[in-house]
């Protein structure tokens, strides 16, 4: 059957897979190409066209040279990984293992692929919305260890498996597939056969749409840190004290399970509560002071679950007996107290980490890989929902001490989501309903959204007054799907746009009262499991510590990422303050 | 029987194979290229590179439109046979089963024909690159199963 072709993508074109390797300004840049070709013999000339949209067009138009490395049609997986990856992604060799080998003229390629043609720039060509490149090749290195080995070809690339492929095979030569397209055109016609309308609408771009896409840069290089691994455990015995008798019981169990080895104490204000509490939890001993915990040879460091106002006073102190601290979230109330806490961990030469358990948590580190490898194209929003009915009291609820209400006390933990997930914020605005406990100086609401010249915004909603019900408490919506992130939930969802085989076969039901009836939203889920045993990141980060402080090392995660994450906190009630949205200074401006 | 072509023998990367059908005036010839490929997706179009001396190369310049047939993998004689003889000297088009499409020669029995209108071209010395708009094409849907033919295959 003789069927009119109606994209690019259905001529073939697209054949021979390489990955074009360059080092652009921001690193290295890799694709994967199904584009290119010989163009003439003597002198040997390739031509290849990158799209402008990604990164690679740049880096070549920079370096004015580039490699061109044939996949092996074994490396099926690794090449699928980067056609797949988010295209405004930077080093996206480190992200997925790429090992890149440079030429002696600075030329980066992969010295496993089956060839590598090392190319000089002759000429550019502006051809629309992809560069038309002609270039002479200076060097071609074969591969001994391939020889005889097929390349990967697009169809290859972009299909279904080994036996997918042959049952495919046998349907083609058959007819049915003919058959089966018969039928599905009469229920859905395709479109009309316009190849380079439809190849327009499905990937292509005028100069106008080229220049939009392109405002908010062709990479994003706004992330400033990366989440931590599940770290190894602690390589010797450590003696940790626990100081603080309330969230410093959690900090208990958490050291616990970071640490088998633990000469644990605890140290508290009353002395019959922290003995109590000592005897209950099978501590080596108690302490009642910070100094004493702090002056205790057996001790080498502390965790403190202390008040915000106190956090200051308390690290000085331990860090003055040489301690190395774990403080709790925020690390002070003011960018004063937080530099001054930094520079004197420094000066003595002491781990000063922060406990911020978003940094570990496992849903967070598998989305940021998920956003990294193109699931949801170009993250665009992030919506977080922070609530739980709470009437908090003591120092909590006096806003000079606690240093603002729910903003400060939870918002500082998804700010810290918010640069892992989505990067930098560049201006914040915020605003709030009316406060419901009236007892509690601080705010027990707030509402607060980012911008970014990235290109993406966040909001959040902080309450204090009611539950969140069973809704994840994070959503990253990007330009290809969806995924919710729920706390303590051994798993994240993934709702992509492309339809499910499952959601393809109920769209061709009709009638529609009764393709309606069979829908289910999780037809449209994928669930990624999380093979955590800690699935708070509380574990976690407790055992960063403890390791780091083993190993002579600084924690992956320092003192100066909390820091940042309390300037954006008080850049938001700024902006609270003036109504105006206020523009968060650049990380390590301030 | 041994077979040679500077084409494949000279030939520094895999790449797929193809026939370029062109049409002019009164005649028509038909020639195998693997210099080909995309060159944007908005306006859609490819480049193929020509030697200069070939019969090809002067009918392209005087009809301006081309069909782009791409082989599979059992069609190596037929890259052969059309990659070896000028038209100047015999006319391939004689033994294929061409059928006419508007402007263009179709090859019903390629994996794809692609109709293209010559946009512009680059002067590379030995070869001239005709970059094209791509005006129609047609699939065989029964041959879909099978895989480009390689340099590799000739």
């Amino acid at each position: 059957m003789l069927l009119p072709a109606r994209t690019i993508w259905d001529t073939r074109l697209q054949c021979v897979c390489a990955v074009v390797s360059a080092r652009g300004p921001d690193g290295i840049e890799l694709f994967l190409s199904g584009n290119f070709a010989q163009a003439t013999l003597n002198p040997p000339r390739i031509v290849i066209n990158p799209n402008r949209l990604y990164p690679i067009e740049g880096a070549i138009r920079w370096a004015r040279r580039f490699a061109v490395n044939v996949v092996p049609a074994s490396c099926r997986q690794q090449a699928q990984a980067l056609y797949g990856v988010r295209r405004r992604q930077p080093h996206k060799d480190r992200l997925l293992g790429f090992i890149c080998d440079e030429d002696t003229h600075g030329i980066p390629f992969l010295s496993d692929s089956l060839r590598t043609l090392f190319c000089d720039i002759e000429s550019t060509h502006d051809t629309g919305d992809h560069t038309l490149i002609v270039a002479r090749v200076v060097e071609t290195r074969v591969n001994a260890a391939r020889v005889g080995e097929l390349p990967l070809l697009y169809r290859d690339l972009i299909g279904s498996t080994k036996t997918g492929r042959a049952i495919r095979g046998v349907l083609t030569r058959t007819g049915v597939i003919d058959v089966l397209r018969s039928t599905l055109w009469r229920l859905r016609p395709p479109p009309p056969p316009d190849l380079a309308r439809n190849t327009y609408l499905d990937g292509g771009q005028t100069e106008e749409e080229v220049q939009s896409i392109l405002s908010h840069g062709v990479l994003d290089p706004g992330r400033a840190i990366t989440p931590g691994c599940p770290p190894a455990a602690p390589k010797r015995r450590v003696g940790l004290c626990i100081v603080g008798t309330g969230w410093g019981l959690e900090h208990v169990r958490f050291a616990r399970r970071a640490a088998p080895r633990l000469d644990l104490f605890i140290c508290g204000q009353n002395e019959a509560r922290t003995a109590r509490i000592a005897k209950s939890i099978g501590a080596a001993g108690y302490f009642v002071g910070l100094q004493r915990a702090a002056a205790d040879p057996r001790v080498q460091a502390l965790t403190l679950a202390l008040p915000h106002h106190r956090h200051r006073q308390a690290v000085e102190t331990a860090v003055a007996y040489s301690k190395h601290v774990l403080v709790e979230k925020p690390i002070a109330t003011t960018l004063a107290d937080a530099d001054a806490l930094i520079d004197m961990a420094r000066r003595v030469g002491v781990i000063l980490m922060v406990a911020e358990d978003m940094h570990f948590r496992p849903a967070v580190r598998e989305a940021v890989r998920a956003i990294g490898r193109g699931w949801i194209g170009e993250p665009l929003y992030l919506l977080a929902h922070i609530a739980g009915a709470m009437r908090p009291s003591g120092w909590k609820g006096n806003v000079t001490e606690a240093g603002g209400g729910i903003w400060m006390d939870n918002g500082v933990h998804y700010v810290r989501a918010l640069r892992l997930l989505m990067g930098e914020p560049g201006r914040v605005f915020a605003s709030r309903a009316m406060q419901v406990n009236t007892k509690v100086q601080g705010e027990d609401s707030f509402q607060v959204l980012f911008d970014s010249e990235a290109g993406w915004q966040a909001h959040m909603f902080l309450s204090w007054a009611a539950s969140r019900g069973p809704l994840p408490d994070m959503v990253v919506h990007g330009e290809q799907g969806v995924l919710h992130l729920f706390p303590r939930k051994s798993y994240f969802d993934f709702y992509p746009n492309a339809p499910t085989s499952i959601s393809k076969l109920l769209s061709l039901v009709r009638p529609y009262w009764l393709q309606e009836k069979l829908r289910r939203p999780g037809q449209q889920r994928r669930r990624v499991a999380l093979r955590d045993n800690d699935l708070t990141g509380y574990v976690y980060e407790v055992r960063e510590f403890l390791s780091a402080m083993t190993e002579d090392r600084q924690p992956v995660s320092p003192p100066e990422d909390a820091r940042r994450d309390l300037e954006i906190v008080l850049d938001g009630y700024r902006a609270l303050d003036s109504q105006q949205w206020v523009t968060v200074p650049r990380v390590g401006s301030s | 029987m041994v077979r040679e072509s500077p084409y494949v023998s000279a030939a520094i990367v895999e790449a797929m194979v193809g026939l370029v059908i062109v049409r002019a005036a009164s005649t028509a010839n038909v020639m195998t290229v693997s210099a080909v490929s995309e060159v944007a997706h908005h306006p859609t179009s490819l480049w193929v590179s020509i030697d200069r001396t070939t019969y090809t190369h002067e009918l392209l310049r005087q009809g301006g439109v081309f069909t782009l047939a791409l082989l599979h993998d059992g069609q190596a004689e037929l890259a052969w046979a059309c990659g070896t003889v000028s038209g100047r000297d015999r006319d391939k088009c004689a033994t294929l089963a061409l059928s006419a499409r508007t402007d263009c020669l179709f090859l019903p029995e390629a994996l794809t024909n692609t109709a293209c209108r010559i946009r512009t071209t680059v002067d590379l010395g030995t070869h001239t690159m005709f970059i094209a708009d791509l005006l129609s094409g047609e699939v065989n849907s029964r041959l879909q199963h099978r895989r480009n033919l390689l340099l590799s295959d000739l």
